[in-house]
């Protein structure tokens, strides 16, 4: 036995393990300084906390597909409205009659960061690497319409497609990579994936992983060299953590929860709330006797209190959900909105035939009304919801079991069990639609989780993307909406909007319509190189 | 954490002290566990229902701890928390104290190279710090309830182990032992009549004094994140989900889950405070933390 | 044999330091292969967690070859083996979460978690004999009870719920100190100002968390002190009151705690991973916990070998000082 176990009073002199602690923090903690405080002016700097931190910074591996890269441009942009904007391209492209050839004007005199000049070598390089398959970007099926991509001249490209798809140009927000640097490495693992040089408005000062990106203007940038100097983004996953830090003042902005952002109130900071295609939804897999069932699906649709949830939950930020679209999208179908209704779902599961048992659950065929609802864990938001999914279930004689498990957890059970998830794309309908309900797509990854099967809207979902006409677009996604009401296959809850808080001292700012998956660069600081602090 | 059994006074002052602390743990014990047993069949909620209508009301006629950010009633959520804590606080209390006895026992019975080995084992062991050592289990093993169990009882037999064998020890020391070797007593017959009774009121106070403990390890876990699922109500999930309400101004549902860890853990230390002075009376004044 | 002792025992001191470096070895061992054999009975899969959320996506062969890239389909033994032979080079692996090499994230972090838990400490020792102290002079008093009541609802509660409470009060409702974090975020380096304002919060959390066990223990050794009878006879010799205390209770009832601190290192540890957490302190017990949510096994088998080394090295200490401490004892654990 080691002496440490008995303790008999001993004497004699024994500061020295607390003499040996401190001599080790001493030195220990003048190691990194050295430095002096670099924080630099107020005005010219900002720094923000984020909740997200990209894999790599390479575009060829998906960063920044959906705009707003900061270090690099595509050769068109989205505008505060989400229009499209010429961006390296110098105006919209031109589109054959058919539908299959988009051709680009490319803006002169560009350069990366590094000096070296941009050209349409670099625009077919980023595209040409991308549809390679032993690049692993995962999102390279949003380009599967492209056949070939062809370089004419310097300052000319064009893409062909294989079929006409009408929603292309809305890809080609894509970041253009330097092909004299990115061609020369590993797509996969070289340097250019932590260290990316671009053409943007920012160059990468550092990256921290974990901790923070840190950025500074891009002096010769060709939209104007950016009032804000100093950028940084703070990798904060922790919300509560975020909440904190921005209260005390270290950050000057942050994207929070409706619930925290709510606490900041004092005139000094002002809140905004982008609008967003957002969704949080319940998947019904098809695979399972209750969630597969119509009636289940209509009476579930109609029982759940979408308003209460988007008061309580979202504190106000937000919108209930009937679909995929919000109801403030030109998309949206009119009339499909759903009323919260106990009773007509009773009614309906009653004249159905699923009748309640002893236990308040309802019952059919020997088929309990039960099933077990996933969210991912640590997610608050979706636990939040799916407790009051189960609450107002339980209402109806549906019992459903909240779980908690990670995506490993998750996933194997996605065609049996029902999850709560999240999803939706602002730019164009085909983008989360044909995913999340076309039933060839079922149970691929996730996309179509709940193995959605209805051939009016498989239909339909093909024909809204082919269709090079507005009307035509318009009425196959009203086709899809509509039957969604009659076989809702998912239940669908809110649209939340995302709420970000930030110092007034950079003048009043602006949101686009922002996806689920908001990269790095949404919020008020989507154009942080617009912004004008005051002085 | 430490050991918490309430070191006391000499003195007749210090006597009456005593009393009145064992009387007042006494009645904290049986209150929290005929709330725990009671009440959650008698209001026969599901206690995961939400009441949006009823979000954050501060504390109280009607809800005296107040109600949670989905307006769930914060003294029963206490309640259920201290259920769930409890439960896996005595199960995981129990599988260390199995552990750490059989352990113990093998050692300070067989003596000798056995002795040494498996004491040796101990030192190894109890070199991980124990909540790292939980962190590591669960991390793998996560979500659940049996994960935390079985991290929690892995980790706090060692102590157990120790006092087990010191009490073996100093049992086969005595004159009646050897009276009953030379009788020749089997090593089973000594074992089943004079060990295993003489060591079993210590490895029931060790098994006491670990629920605390084990709460305190449960709700630890679940703090960070890696013990129960957020939405089952546990002492460290309700703290863990407070979080940002606390930011928000609202102070009640971090603070009362709090003081439901603290006050139950200085209740059962007072009470195992208590049976170790009658278990121990000679060593009523030393001090084990 | 040697009656005056004209200076520490060095001999025996390093035979014991010695002997504990051999033990160290095998339970180093011990506790590598647990952490391998553990993670491998586990439903944990490295593969996936290296793909990530790709790897839900990602085709089986594609999988299959990143099992084979990863090592991960040789056996238990083999792995732990290369992991070893690895640590010994001081490579570490690679960490998932930190996207670093485990050694790095190391390197980086810990000088930060030394500096916050010595600064702890020494407030815990320096705060707990004090008040230690001041309950033992008179047993039973205001004070005594009042001290110890303090300490035992400190030592129940729990850390994480007194780190936030601490953030609730000073940081949100007062805004003396800031939250969290080792410098303001839009600092790019590190200076004596921001540290020391940042330092404040988490290391008196932590101090808080260890003051109860000084506290209760001085109290006990000075108390016991008082009452023996050199003690007694001082008082009886009308010495006065803070000669007595300070000349001889303290003498022998203080030290016997202080060479117990070594043994104290696997609470800190403890208080550390929920208050590093709690105030994002930049250090390894955060990381740590960060790894564990993320399953990040490199960087967990890692910090849990670092912990058992500082623990085995907190014994060593302890047992050192209590060897010179008190000769009786010697230096043969």
């Amino acid at each position: 036995m080691t002496s440490r176990t008995d303790r008999r009073p001993v004497r004699l002199a024994g500061t020295l393990a607390a003499t040996a602690a401190l001599t080790v923090a001493a030195t220990s903690c003048s190691a990194p300084g050295g430095g002096t405080d670099a924080k630099g002016s107020a005005t010219g700097t900002a720094v923000v906390g984020i909740a997200y931190e990209p894999d790599s910074l390479s575009p060829l591996l998906g960063y920044g597909k959906d705009g707003n890269s900061k270090i690099f441009d595509g050769l068109l942009t989205h505008d505060e409205k989400l229009d499209l904007q010429p961006a390296l391209a110098t105006e919209l492209p031109e589109i054959s009659e058919d539908g299959r050839t988009y051709t680009f004007q490319l803006r002169e005199g560009v350069t990366f960061t590094d000096g070296k000049p941009f050209t349409a070598r670099d625009v077919v390089f980023t595209y040409e690497t991308i549809l390679d398959p032993k690049t692993n970007n995962a999102s390279r099926t949003e380009l599967d319409a492209v056949e070939s991509v062809e370089a004419k001249g310097d300052h000319t490209v064009v893409f062909h497609l294989k079929y006409p798809y009408a929603p292309f140009a809305e890809r080609t927000v894509l970041p253009i990579a330097p092909a004299h640097i990115a061609g020369e490495q590993d797509v996969n693992t070289g340097d250019f994936t932590t260290k990316p040089i671009g053409t943007g408005p920012y160059e990468l000062v550092g990256w921290s992983k974990g901790e923070k990106l840190t950025f500074k203007a891009n002096p010769d940038y060709w939209g104007g060299a950016p009032k804000i100097k100093n950028f940084t983004m703070a990798i904060i996953k922790d919300d509560d953590v975020r909440a904190t830090r921005l209260r005390s003042g270290d950050l000057d902005g942050a994207i929070l929860p409706p619930n925290l952002a709510k606490a900041f109130k004092d005139g000094n900071t002002a809140t905004y709330a982008a609008k967003s295609f957002d969704y949080r939804v319940v998947t019904l897999p098809t695979g399972n006797k209750v969630t597969g069932d119509t009636d289940i699906r209509r009476a579930l649709d109609l029982a759940v209190d979408r308003e209460a949830m988007v008061d309580s939950i979202l504190d106000g930020a937000g919108k209930p959900a009937y679909g995929p679209v919000p109801t403030d999208s030109p998309w949206f179908t009119e009339g499909t909105e759903r009323a919260h209704d106990l009773k007509a779902a009773a009614d309906l599961l009653d004249e159905a035939g699923w009748k309640k048992g002893k236990d308040g659950v309802r019952a059919k065929d020997g088929v309990r009304a039960a099933f077990p609802l996933w969210y991912l864990s640590g997610d608050k938001l979706r636990q939040d919801h799916a407790l009051s999914y189960a609450s107002d279930a339980k209402k109806l004689g549906v019992e459903v079991k909240v779980q908690a498990g990670t995506w490993e957890v998750i996933q194997p059970r996605m065609p049996k069990d029902a999850v709560l998830a999240g999803g939706g794309s602002p730019a164009d309908p085909d983008f989360d639609q044909y995913t999340l309900l076309k039933s060839s797509l079922a149970g691929d990854g996730f996309n179509n989780m709940a193995h959605y099967d209805n051939p009016a809207v498989d239909k339909a979902l093909e024909k809204g993307r082919r269709s090079g006409e507005h009307t035509d677009r318009q009425a196959a996604y009203d086709t899809v909406q509509r039957e969604l009401v009659k076989n809702p296959g998912y239940t669908f809850l809110t649209h939340i909007d995302h709420v970000y808080v930030v110092d007034k001292r950079f003048g009043t700012l602006t949101t686009q319509v922002e996806p689920h998956d908001h990269g790095l660069a949404s919020g008020p600081w989507w154009n942080v190189e617009d912004w004008k602090p005051a002085k | 954490m430490a050991d918490l059994a309430l070191p006391t006074a000499p003195g007749r002052v210090a006597r009456t002290a005593r009393t009145w602390k064992l009387r007042i743990s006494a009645t904290l014990v049986a209150g929290f566990v005929l709330a725990v047993l009671l009440v959650p069949p008698l209001v026969g909620l599901d206690e995961q229902a939400v009441d949006l209508g009823a979000k954050l009301l501060p504390p109280s006629l009607d809800h005296p701890f107040g109600t949670d950010d989905v307006g769930r009633d914060l003294l029963l959520r206490c309640v259920y928390g201290l259920r769930v804590s409890l439960l896996v606080g005595v199960v995981a209390a129990l599988v260390a104290t199995v552990l750490g006895t059989a352990v113990g026992a093998a050692a300070g019975a067989l003596g000798g190279w056995t002795d040494r080995l498996v004491m040796r084992c101990v030192d190894a062991f109890s070199s991980v710090p124990h909540l790292l050592l939980g962190i590591f289990i669960v991390a793998l093993f996560r979500p659940g309830v049996w994960p935390v169990v079985v991290s929690v009882g892995l980790t706090h037999w060692v102590s157990t182990a120790r006092i087990v064998r010191a009490e073996i020890l100093s049992l086969r020391a005595r004159p009646y032992i050897d009276a009953a070797v030379s009788g020749g007593a089997s090593r089973l017959r000594l074992a089943r009549r004079h060990l295993i009774p003489g060591v079993l009121p210590q490895a029931g106070l060790a098994a006491v004094l670990m629920i605390p403990h084990a709460i305190w390890h449960e709700s630890a876990l679940s703090f960070l994140g890696l013990g129960l699922p957020t939405h089952q109500a546990s002492l460290g999930t309700l703290v863990q989900s407070a979080r940002g309400t606390l930011l928000a101004g609202d102070w009640w549902p971090t603070l009362f889950p709090g003081l439901f860890i603290i006050v139950p853990t200085l209740a059962i230390a007072g009470l195992a405070g208590a049976w170790r002075e009658r278990l121990n009376p000679r060593r009523r004044s030393e001090l084990m933390l | 044999m040697n009656k005056a002792r004209p200076g520490l025992p060095w001999i025996p001191m390093a035979r014991m330091t010695g002997r504990r470096l051999l033990f160290a070895v095998p339970v180093l061992l011990a506790v590598t292969f647990a952490v391998f054999a553990v993670a491998d009975a586990s439903p944990f899969d490295p593969v996936k967690a290296y793909a990530g959320t790709a790897g839900l996506t990602a085709s089986q062969e594609n999988l299959d070859q990143l099992r084979a890239n990863l090592g991960v389909d040789q056996p238990l033994a083999v792995r732990w083996w290369e992991w070893i032979t690895g640590a010994l080079t001081g490579d570490l692996g690679h960490s998932a979460v930190m996207r670093q090499p485990v050694a790095d994230v190391i390197a980086e972090r810990i000088g930060w978690s030394v500096l916050l838990a010595a600064l702890a400490f020494v407030v815990a020792v320096l705060a707990g004999t004090t008040l230690g102290v001041l309950a033992a002079r008179r047993r039973g008093s205001l004070v005594d009870r009042a001290v110890t009541s303090l300490a035992y609802t400190l030592e129940a509660a729990p850390t994480f719920w007194l780190g936030l409470l601490a953030v609730w009060l000073f940081a949100l409702q007062l805004g003396w100190l800031p939250a969290g974090g080792l410098t303001d975020t839009g600092s790019t380096t590190v200076t004596a100002g921001q540290l020391t304002t940042h330092v404040i919060l988490p290391a008196a959390v932590l101090a808080a968390s260890q003051l109860p066990w000084f506290a209760l223990y001085v109290r006990q050794g000075v108390g016991d002190a008082l009452d023996e009878d050199p003690v007694r006879g001082a008082r009886a010799r009308g010495l006065a009151e803070h000669t007595v205390l300070l000349g001889h209770a303290l003498r022998s009832g203080l030290l016997p705690v202080l060479t117990l601190i070594g043994s104290r290192v696997p609470e800190l540890i403890t208080g550390a991973l929920l208050v590093e957490t709690v105030f994002s302190w930049p250090g390894i017990a955060a990381a740590t916990v960060q790894a564990a949510t993320a399953v990040d096994f490199p960087l967990l088998a890692a910090t849990t070998v670092l912990a058992t080394a500082a623990v085995l090295l907190g014994n060593l200490v302890a047992d050192l000082l209590y060897g010179l401490a008190d000769p009786r004892v010697g230096f043969d654990g």
